[in-house]
């Protein structure tokens, strides 16, 4: 098993969920989340005063899914939050050793 | 003793069983009460150990305090009972406690008990008002009633007689507290129905000072005694009986002891009561809006019934105020009065006129003011509410610094409702989620507050831009109307027309009434563009921008999403959602304010264009057709073309059109026009627009050796670039109409790549025409601007004019593959200042130092160059 984490940007976020719950993706995070990355913060000059956005608003999305749904997983993220702009967003991808089910205490990929 | 647990039992079973099919809903409390207080007077009768205290003379009385006391007892209230004795308590006082109060927590009830003297009651009453309050509820049950009336005097000679005064203040800090702690129930979604503001315990709270202060035992006495009058009396039972029955409910189906009416049983409830959905309401919100009511009217009667108690607390001292007379208003205590009742019978008009003072002098209305509007709000008929006073009033009471503070006594008498019956429509309405925390109509009146006090906020440019605006009274009473459609769905479009008319009628200026149905319109354009589209995608800001209009709106539309958001509650403003509609503020204000869309009116100049476009082609070209390419003009083409050179340009296209399906790629339209006045030539090219277009249409220009003067390029929406290039007359010998031929198949050829332009123009070793021997030549100049536009990199070049240069330069650009999507070409004597907006490849600006530096490189070694060039073949 595999933990999926991307970070996007917020208007993708309907079509990420679609695509992934059309390969049979059970459930997915979400959160709203702020940093940079190579597109950096920006700075605004309203009458004079200076206005300095650090941090660009992302939206951040976790899945864990079977190893063998990852390469599916990472296609439809990437082509969902496309838009060949620079901010489109990474996807970093992590092994999850297990994953419990808290309500029957199933495990595994049972658990997902 | 087991015959009477059981009878209990099953009176209790019997009440439930009626209360759940609807019966005794409104009197169970005091059924319930009677149930349990017949057990102990039965139980009593049999007890073998009051026999024996009996017999011991010790003697004693059964009371209920507390709820029990007030008969007050719903389905999983406490039974709190008192033991009174005279002077000391027996050993036997145990048994009496094992004998008829220990089945009782057998049988699960919450049962709490206390066993004093009465000396005790009294002792503890003075340190502890809790204690006293739950004394104050007493009622007599059983047992010597000459102890139970001992126990009452001496409340009131030895604690209530000394320390009235004390216990009326620690009332009022207890109603502070509630407050921090529980909230006002009548603003909240998941209200507390017994301690929070609105609540239960405010009706308390009105018995217990009435009591202490004037020995009032119960609702009724306050009208009696004149302190409500008959419709408040009337007013304050039904709903407490309302709040009583949903709290009854909410036991019953939790299990529970519970005052917090939470979300998962709310639906529940309003089953239990009969609500119904109907279209655009579900059943649940419409219970929440009638409890809201209910407890918006305990709370406003409480206030109105408890500081009349307090004043009277205070005014032991016995110095009268001051008053003021102020506008024909009397001001004391810094609160505004009507000069007399009879004043506003005469004269209805007081009415608005006083809370327009009160906003002007940030004074509240009295008690006994706030009592006439109620009582007179029916004489605001129609012709009241259709005059232009009242347009003119709200707006004053809008832009003072009062606004807040006054609409909410507006709203809390029902006098806005009854001056605007459609904000009477939305005032309770609640949205079962746990988004919005308030229901419409406070939520509108917070959003008026957050405008009045963004001077406060820590984000200045949210305060500055509020004192850039013309108008703010527009801003401000879209605020207050903003969600008046929300009786259903799609509530923006339905309060854009009902506040159309609401204005109309009260007398607003029309171009005023246009802004606030605007704001209203789209007051959530900003932040759904912002967190649902791609604000780095230009036609998505473009789009937003062409709705707006003018920077005005624009700003308005910002503040107005920001208090909007903030009066929703905390999950629906936070520093993410401002991040991404602060950028989408900027962009659009950058496009209103630089860019394409700077002209004050662009959307009236496009249908004005639209509407020229029709009549002046009446006829010639069908109207589907003409729609098709109304639709593809870009905005920029639109605002920046004559109608004229439009139609010109239409006719253009549908021979284009024609082409197009032929030769697709190659499509090409080249149109010639002399401007006599000038005596230049206006070339006009239609073609499928590619990277590099603009180069190879000055190159084609350049091989003929035309100068190129000006020249606008535009994209149509389908792809269509119309470039128009105003050139120099060929020259003498050479007849034009024969050298725009041959540009034409110049272009063609290079087009269908049948030609390379740069070969060719090599093999003339450098255009030469325009040689100038001798004369300065400037260094050749620059600049490359990634801050005026969001969207483009901005290329500037200052170079000395010759023949070719345009088509050196974009060939530069086409090379380090720039997309060029606009020109600015001007020629003043014989300099060029030139601008280009372009991306790169992939649709971006071009932002790194590297790549910025090797764009003016470029530029400057073959702007260089080619000087050199021209300078040597000059010298030969």
């Amino acid at each position: 098993m595999k933990k999926i984490e991307a970070v996007i940007k917020p208007f993708a976020l309907d079509a990420v969920k679609e695509g992934l719950s059309n390969l049979g993706v059970q459930g997915m995070t979400v959160s709203e989340v702020k940093g940079f990355g190579r597109q950096r913060g920006h700075r605004e000059v309203y009458r004079g005063a200076e206005y300095q956005v650090d941090f660009v608003s992302k939206l951040k999305i976790e899945v864990v899914a079977a190893s063998s749904l990852v390469p599916e997983v990472v296609d439809a993220i990437k082509e969902k939050a496309w838009t060949g702009q620079i901010g489109d967003g990474k996807i970093f991808i992590y092994p999850v050793e297990e994953v419990i089910r808290i309500r029957t205490g199933e495990t595994g990929e049972d658990a997902l | 003793m087991q015959a009477l647990l059981s009878e209990l039992k099953a009176s209790r079973q019997a009440l439930m069983k009626a209360f759940r099919a609807g019966q005794e809903t409104e009197t169970f409390h005091e059924r319930h009460a009677a149930i349990v207080d017949q057990y102990f007077r039965r139980s009593l009768e049999e007890s073998a150990s009051r026999r024996r205290l009996f017999r011991g003379r010790s003697s004693f009385s059964i009371v209920a305090v507390g709820g029990y006391g007030r008969s007050e007892l719903c389905v999983r209230s406490d039974i709190d009972l008192l033991l009174l004795f005279a002077s000391r308590i027996p050993d036997e006082a145990k048994s009496l406690v094992q004998e008829i109060l220990f089945p009782l927590w057998d049988m699960g009830f919450d049962l709490g008990y206390a066993v004093r003297t009465v000396k005790d009651c009294v002792a503890l009453a003075k340190k502890d008002f809790e204690v006293l309050t739950s004394l104050l509820d007493a009622r007599f049950i059983g047992g010597d009633s000459p102890l139970f009336l001992k126990m009452v005097e001496s409340i009131e000679d030895k604690v209530l007689a000394k320390r009235r005064d004390h216990f009326a203040r620690w009332l009022r800090d207890t109603d502070i507290l509630r407050l921090e702690t529980a909230g006002d129930a009548s603003q909240r979604l998941e209200p507390d129905l017994k301690k929070g503001i609105g609540g239960l315990r405010d009706v308390h709270h009105m018995m217990w000072l009435a009591r202490a202060q004037h020995g009032l035992r119960n609702l009724r006495e306050l009208e009696t005694s004149g302190r409500l009058s008959h419709a408040e009396f009337t007013d304050l039972e039904k709903a407490v009986t309302t709040i009583r029955c949903v709290r009854n409910h909410l036991h019953d189906l939790s299990g529970r002891k519970n005052d917090r009416l939470t979300f998962e049983y709310q639906p529940g409830i309003a089953r239990r009561l009969a609500y119904s959905d109907q279209p655009g309401v579900p059943a649940v919100e419409r219970f929440l809006g009638d409890l809201h009511a209910a407890m918006a009217t305990v709370k406003s009667l409480r206030r109105v019934v408890t500081r009349a108690f307090h004043e009277q607390t205070g005014r032991r001292s016995g110095k009268e105020p001051r008053e003021k007379i102020s506008r024909g208003f009397v001001l004391r205590r810094n609160e505004i009065h009507f000069p007399s009742a009879t004043a506003v019978l005469e004269d209805p008009v007081l009415m608005l006129r006083i809370f327009e003072e009160s906003a002007r002098t940030g004074t509240p209305l009295s008690l006994e003011a706030q009592r006439l509007v109620r009582e007179f709000l029916p004489l605001m008929n129609e012709s009241f509410r259709t005059s232009a006073e009242v347009g003119k009033g709200l707006c004053g009471i809008l832009s003072s610094d009062g606004a807040a503070e006054t609409l909410d006594q507006m709203f809390e008498t029902r006098f806005l409702d009854t001056l605007i019956p459609e904000f009477g429509n939305i005032r309770d309405r609640v949205q079962f989620d746990t988004y919005h925390l308030f229901p419409v109509g406070r939520h509108s009146l917070e959003t008026v507050r957050a405008l009045k006090e963004v001077g406060r906020q820590k984000e200045i440019l949210l305060s500055s831009v509020y004192l850039e605006l013309q108008d703010s009274q527009v801003l401000l009473l879209a605020a207050l109307f903003h969600d008046i459609g929300k009786t259903g769905s799609n509530h923006a479009r339905k309060g854009e027309a009902l506040v159309r008319r609401m204005l109309q009628r009260v007398g607003l200026e029309p171009g005023r009434i246009e802004d606030v149905a605007f704001l209203v319109l789209h007051h959530l354009l900003l932040q759904e563009t912002a967190t649902r589209r791609d604000l780095t995608d230009e036609k998505v800001v473009v789009q937003c921008a062409r709705t707006i209009g003018t920077p005005d709106r624009l700003k308005m539309l910002y503040l107005l999403s920001w208090a909007d958001a903030r009066a929703t509650g905390p999950r629906a403003w936070n520093d993410w959602i401002a991040n991404l509609v602060q950028e989408l503020f900027f962009k659009v204000l950058h496009l209103l304010e630089q860019g394409e869309l700077a002209t004050p009116d662009a959307a009236k100049v496009a249908q004005k264009a639209w509407e020229d476009l029709q009549r002046q082609t009446a006829g010639e070209i069908p109207k589907d057709r003409l729609e098709k390419a109304f639709d593809a003009m870009s905005s920029r083409y639109i605002l920046n073309t004559q109608a004229a050179d439009m139609i010109r340009h239409v006719h253009l296209f549908e021979r284009y059109s024609g082409r197009l399906a032929l030769t697709e790629r190659a499509a090409l339209i080249v149109d010639a026009r002399k401007d006599e006045a000038v005596g230049c030539w206006e070339l006009t090219f239609l073609a499928q627009d590619r990277p590099g277009l603009f180069s190879m249409i000055a190159g084609a220009l350049t091989l003929n050796r035309i100068n190129i003067l000006s020249s606008d390029i535009y994209t149509w929406r389908n792809r269509t670039a119309v470039d128009v290039f105003r050139v120099e007359d060929p020259g003498p010998g050479r007849v034009p109409e024969e050298v725009w031929q041959k540009v034409e198949q110049d272009l063609a050829k290079t087009l269908e790549g049948k030609l390379s332009l740069s070969e060719r123009l090599d093999q003339k070793g450098g255009p030469s025409v325009l040689r100038r021997p001798g004369r300065p030549t400037r260094i050749p100049e620059v600049r490359v601007e990634n801050k005026v536009s969001d969207f483009f990199t901005l290329i500037e070049v200052f170079a000395n004019d010759r023949v070719g240069l345009l088509y050196e330069i974009t060939r530069e650009l086409t090379a380090l593959d720039l997309d060029i999507r606009i020109a600015r070409i001007s020629t003043k004597a014989d300099q060029v200042a030139d601008v280009f907006y372009v991306r790169d490849a992939g649709g971006q600006k071009v932002e790194g130092a590297e790549e910025i530096e090797a764009i003016r490189d470029a530029l400057k070694i073959r702007l260089a160059q080619d000087g050199n060039r021209i300078e040597q073949v000059a010298s030969i």
